[in-house]
């Protein structure tokens, strides 16, 4: 659970800190990244190479995709995704 | 005989009514329902009393209703305005109260963002989908209120095409944006030379990438409309994605695509293009910033069969110089020229002794013709500092449009662009004046001294930094100061890091020194 709420919450405060600049100040861990104007290719990209570099994991270019980065929940749930398959 | 751009559609509609117009979000309109829809719309706003050259507002995410609204305007004599969904709420409610619009189409959510007091002159709305259960007391009507009204042709009016039919805001050095004046001459003659040479046919599949506030959907939607053809409007969440955008292009059969080229360099380093069967996209078009060649070679590459065409143009002259991609020559190119001028257009240079520029030279260029704008919405003044006189003819009145762009004239006649004489920058395609984004900036009550300056970038064209001196005893964060600008500008002007400097360099006329600040963004002092 420890783990869990962790990788949450860095994902969660790296976006919000994409968010603030662009003037959005609160953001549900639900929220459509998309819809609410946080998302942009720019933030995208910065994004991906924080969760590699932050989680040690790799992204390839199909697995950045809207399914997998939907909201803060749906990125929470790609690496943890990522970080099974790489324990196995 | 067709003269307006609402004339597109409605002769495909007679050819062609049961081919699909628009695809949006899942949503598709034939021809036939496409006019039916627009001319519901056109009887609604005639019945509130919209009448020729009065502005309309169009604000809503693109849907299958942004086509609807915009034939639905021009078929009513109005002129439409394409607002940015996406923009603060004070640059549109700018934007509304600059041109006196009379009406919107919008939604309930975005209704309730803008201030009332910039909505004085907006007399009713007309909202999407959403139910106006809390409207700020504005009259409003909802969309299913077109269903009851005939769907046959509106009465004609006595409409010219010198009339405007748009009108799209661009940033503005002062610090508010400038409301450039399309009329449907301005736009046919466009839209002519694009069918006419990239011979846009009934089974194309137009993308559309661009938002409609930017002249490049222009193209795409009314080349398709004109020929006959579909356009695909790209959902944000698709766009967003390279390997998405790619699925969809691949899914949707997308045939012609127009875009800025940082959206097709994404694509070239992430979208896995070569695991897609992308053989059905003939026409690649490109506009609005310098392609990278690195990537252009990639792309070019990676499509074997596809057509590359450079587009050069401001939104005052649309698309007025364009170039061939010649693959045998690209490996040894350095540049890409914005090569020569369309159809029905002049373009010439003009060097420092005001003379026009030969071989080899180098000057501002000049573009004249039908596609060159009557200028900016209530802003003489801007409009005679660009929409110039001919002074190179004596005979009679006549418009040019003074680019702000240097070029040099090469050996075989095409055009190099070299630079802006102003401060004027591109970031993703987008034209952006540094001084909006200082006055942005400067209306922070700790700000004392502010300048943005352009940090050139392979992927997206420029990147903006900016450079800060606070008054005496106040302090803000960068993190503030970037919110603060959001509230005021759309987020691609929002600089991406902002430094703070207790004072900024001065030359020796005392001026902010630009040039050593923008130099030392480039290579940070160490």
């Amino acid at each position: 659970m420890e783990q869990t709420s962790t990788t949450k919450d860095q994902i969660r405060q790296f976006i919000l800190q994409s968010a603030q600049r662009k003037g959005v100040s609160t953001l549900g861990d639900d929220e459509s990244l998309s819809q609410n104007g946080v998302m942009d290719s720019l933030v995208i990209f910065r994004l991906v190479s924080f969760l590699e570099d932050t989680f040690n994991i790799r992204v390839a270019d199909e697995e950045i995709v809207d399914e997998n980065f939907q909201s803060v929940n749906g990125i929470e749930k790609f690496v943890e995704s990522k970080l099974a398959k790489k324990a196995n | 005989m067709g003269f307006l751009l609402q004339h597109l559609a409605e002769s495909s509609a007679l050819r062609l009514p049961d081919q699909v117009a628009v695809w949006a979000r899942g949503a598709s309109l034939t021809y036939q329902q496409l006019e039916e829809r627009s001319n519901q719309l056109a009887c609604l706003f005639r019945q509130r009393g919209v009448k020729k050259g009065d502005r309309v507002g169009i604000y809503f995410p693109k849907s299958t209703a942004s086509v609807v609204s915009m034939l639905g305007v021009l078929k009513a004599g109005g002129v439409y305005v394409p607002l940015d969904p996406a923009a603060p709420a004070t640059r549109v409610g700018f934007i509304i109260d600059n041109c006196k619009m009379k009406a919107l189409v919008t939604t309930a959510g975005l209704l309730k963002r803008l201030d009332p007091i910039d909505l004085r002159f907006v007399e009713f709305s007309i909202l999407g989908e959403d139910k106006s259960e809390d409207t700020n007391g504005a009259t409003v009507y909802p969309w299913s209120t077109l269903q009851s009204l005939p769907a046959s042709s509106p009465p004609e009016l006595p409409l010219t095409n010198t009339d405007l039919a748009y009108i799209l805001y661009t940033s503005g050095s002062t610090g508010k944006p400038k409301g450039v004046m399309i009329s449907h001459q301005n736009a046919l003659t466009f839209v002519d030379w694009g069918a006419d040479i990239f011979k846009i046919q009934p089974e194309d599949h137009l993308s559309n990438h661009a938002p409609l506030h930017f002249d490049l959907s222009v193209f795409d939607v009314y080349n398709a409309l004109g020929a006959g053809a579909t356009v695909y409007m790209i959902p944000p969440e698709t766009q967003l994605f390279p390997a998405s955008l790619a699925a969809f292009i691949e899914s949707k059969g997308i045939s012609v695509w127009y875009s800025v080229p940082s959206a097709l360099v994404h694509l070239v380093i992430h979208g896995s293009l070569k695991s897609r069967n992308l053989e059905k996209l003939r026409l690649i078009l490109f506009a609005g910033e310098v392609f990278p060649m690195k990537y252009l070679r990639q792309l070019a590459d990676l499509l074997p069969n596809a057509e590359l065409y450079n587009l050069y143009g401001p939104t005052e002259t649309n698309v007025c110089t364009y170039y061939r991609v010649d693959r045998a020559q690209l490996p040894s190119q350095d540049r890409l020229p914005i090569g020569k001028a369309c159809a029905n257009t002049e373009v010439f240079a003009v060097d420092d002794r005001d003379q026009w520029v030969t071989t080899g030279g180098t000057g501002e260029l000049y573009v004249r013709g039908p596609s060159v704008t009557n200028g900016y919405w209530a802003d003489p003044e801007k409009t005679q500092k660009t929409v110039v006189h001919n002074r190179f003819q004596q005979h009679y009145e006549e418009r040019l449009y003074r680019t702000g762009d240097i070029v040099k004239l090469l050996d075989d006649e095409n055009y190099d662009f070299i630079g802006r004489r102003d401060s004027q920058i591109k970031s993703r395609g987008y034209r952006i004046e540094l001084g909006e984004i200082e006055a942005a900036i400067l209306n922070h009550p700790a700000v004392k001294e502010a300048v943005a300056v352009p940090v050139p970038d392979e992927e997206v064209g420029n990147r903006i930094r900016a450079i800060v001196a606070l008054h005496q005893e106040v302090s803000i964060s960068a993190v503030e100061l970037q919110q603060h600008c959001a509230s005021r500008v759309p987020s691609y002007m929002v600089p991406e890091a902002i430094d703070f400097r207790e004072v900024l360099p001065k030359t020796s006329t005392g001026k902010v020194d630009r040039v050593r600040l923008a130099s030392e963004a480039v290579t940070p002092a160490t």
